[in-house]
């Protein structure tokens, strides 16, 4: 893989009107890496997605891919893109096996290639055994899975998956991910936006947290989490907020009040000590787990991913 | 709105998609412009020419059903372009989303637009020239005639074509359509000469059903019958109508794809 296919936006800015929707965002995408959007509704994940392959124009910057510049040259980028979009846009006037063979067409593929690139790509994503179903006739999850084969069938080295699990069962979402990670390991470039934390976390190399618009921090899941929150939190219940306050505090410990209890980071070095300090006064409730992305963007943000 | 290049390809297969999709329904799709001209031309030729026999057009007596055929095929134009530009299109760019998917291809906005446009105008060239099949067959309209005007039917459509596509850019709801329909094409296709010649009607209202453009394009059509001697700026102020629409559509549909 050429690295002249790597991808990057240069200080993306979108404004609508005095709103100012995306504020300076910039990164690359590597071929075989997954760089993931992750914010709550309303970050501007989608919109920056648009700039990426042309159809949101931006107020103030540009994307390089390979040899092409965006948005000028989005029809020629897209010969190369995968785009998987929010919205369900799959041809109801086509069967299944059709929506695939007649979208070829909009790629030169076309007779034979495109029935047989079609019936490669059903297979890829299990759903040979309805390639004669009509579009309304699948699940959300098949529906979702379908869009992504046509996304891949001009073999893109670029991918965009924009929210693709949103509404999806578990199992359809394993099923995903599956189908996602072997994308990278063919070595395609995936930029994922998302807002479930586990997805973020289980599927991406790198990860850039939006809060309107700006991207408040980045790295990868596993330094995020260490940086911003530590090893390990606990979450308590029936604890007076003040003690756990001054525990926080004393430890130099990340604390914060969460739904009916608190949540507060357990020191890397002797997390025993805030542990056992919490468990002295008798809670309700303790739960000790690793911290997560959700902790990091309560931390960094003050609200949750929703 | 920026001017992005077309490729021939790039509308041709937008043209296509759409194609196929007509393709798969043919039987259904044929049906109108078949029976919608048998209709008229049974009901308003067979049933009014004893009542009204011949009219005069241009200084001369013709047969109503002779003077009627043309006005079918100018109909047929109409509808049929129009309700796909307006209509179809609409489904296509509000909730089956065609035109966004379409977009994540390596196609242009003017790609799709004009694949879309071009496609409008392939059904009124259909339908008009079913309808004029059905006017050869009933001896209304000579053959080698509907050949000859075979052009001023795809201007006519692509006209019409247009007109809908700004429609469907202009409304937020498919209702809405309606409104261009009661205010504009149901004015049009009943004063502009299609059933009855337009010196009929009170001066004032006549020179303004001439200045819609059906009217230029029915009267064109009636050429075998007989041309009015400006009938090359009847042929301009169609073309004209047609640059205007298809621009003023580009326009108005540019914005709900791209922000």
């Amino acid at each position: 893989m050429s690295d002249a296919l790597t991808l990057k936006a240069y200080d993306l800015w979108k404004t609508y009107g005095d709103e100012a929707v995306v504020q300076g965002i910039s990164f690359s995408l590597a071929p075989g890496e997954i760089v993931g959007l992750l914010g709550p509704n309303g970050a501007g994940k989608t919109t920056t997605v648009g700039m990426l392959f042309g159809t949101v124009i931006p107020t103030k910057g540009f994307v390089q891919f390979g040899s092409w510049q965006l948005p000028g040259q989005g029809q020629l980028a897209r010969a190369q893109m995968g785009i998987v979009t929010q919205e369900d846009n799959l041809d109801p006037d086509f069967t299944v096996f059709k929506n695939l063979t007649h979208f070829a067409h909009h790629y030169r593929i076309t007779g034979a290639a495109a029935r047989q690139r079609a019936g490669e790509l059903l297979a890829l994503v299990n759903l040979e055994h309805r390639a004669e179903a009509q579009v309304d006739e699948l699940s959300g999850g098949m529906k979702r899975k379908l869009v992504l084969a046509r996304a891949l069938l001009n073999q893109p080295k670029i991918v965009f998956l924009d929210e693709p699990t949103t509404g999806l069962d578990p199992d359809a979402r394993q099923d995903f991910w599956r189908l996602v990670q072997d994308l990278k390991a063919s070595g395609c470039g995936i930029l994922l936006t998302t807002h479930y934390m586990d997805e973020a976390q289980r599927l991406c190399d790198r990860l850039l947290l939006l809060q309107q618009g700006k991207v408040i921090d980045k790295g990868t899941p596993t330094d995020l989490v260490a940086r911003v929150i530590g090893r390990e939190v606990a979450e308590i219940e029936g604890v007076e907020t003040q003690i756990l306050q001054d525990l926080a505090a004393s430890h130099g410990a990340w604390y914060r009040a969460f739904g009916s209890g608190h949540l507060i980071s357990l020191p890397d070095r002797y997390p025993e000590v805030v542990w056992d300090a919490i468990a002295a006064h008798h809670p309700s409730r303790l739960l000790r787990r690793p911290a997560n992305l959700e902790d990091v963007f309560l931390r960094l943000t003050g609200s949750v991913l929703e | 709105m920026k001017l992005i290049t077309a490729t021939p390809w790039g509308v041709y297969t937008v043209w296509w998609r759409h194609f196929q999709v007509y393709r798969s329904t043919w039987l259904v799709n044929c049906l109108p412009p078949i029976s919608e001209p048998v209709v008229y031309l049974l009901a308003f030729g067979y049933g009014l020419s004893p009542l009204i026999g011949e009219v005069d057009y241009l200084g001369q007596m013709i047969p109503y059903a002779r003077f009627l055929a043309p006005g079918m095929i100018a109909i047929g134009v109409l509808f049929q372009s129009f309700f796909e530009g307006a209509y179809s299109s609409f489904i296509r760019l509000n909730f089956q989303k065609t035109w966004q998917a379409l977009l994540t291809a390596p196609l242009s906005y003017t790609d799709v637009f004009l694949g879309d446009w071009v496609w409008a105008a392939t059904k009124g060239t259909i339908a008009g020239t079913i309808t004029g099949l059905v006017a050869v067959l009933a001896n209304l309209y000579d053959l080698s005639s509907l050949v000859l005007s075979l052009p001023l039917i795809v201007l006519g459509s692509l006209l019409f074509g247009a007109f809908g596509l700004l429609v469907a850019g202009a409304v937020n709801k498919v209702d809405q359509v309606n409104v261009p329909i009661f205010l504009v094409i149901i004015p049009m296709f009943t004063l502009c000469g299609t059933y009855f010649p337009r010196d009929t009607l009170p001066p004032l209202l006549a020179k303004f059903a001439a200045l819609l453009p059906l009217a230029s394009l029915v009267d064109l059509l009636r050429w075998p019958l007989g041309l009015p001697p400006w009938w090359p700026l009847l042929l301009l102020w169609l073309i004209g109508w047609m640059v205007v629409m298809a621009r003023l559509a580009a326009l108005r549909i540019y914005p709900r794809l791209f922000s």
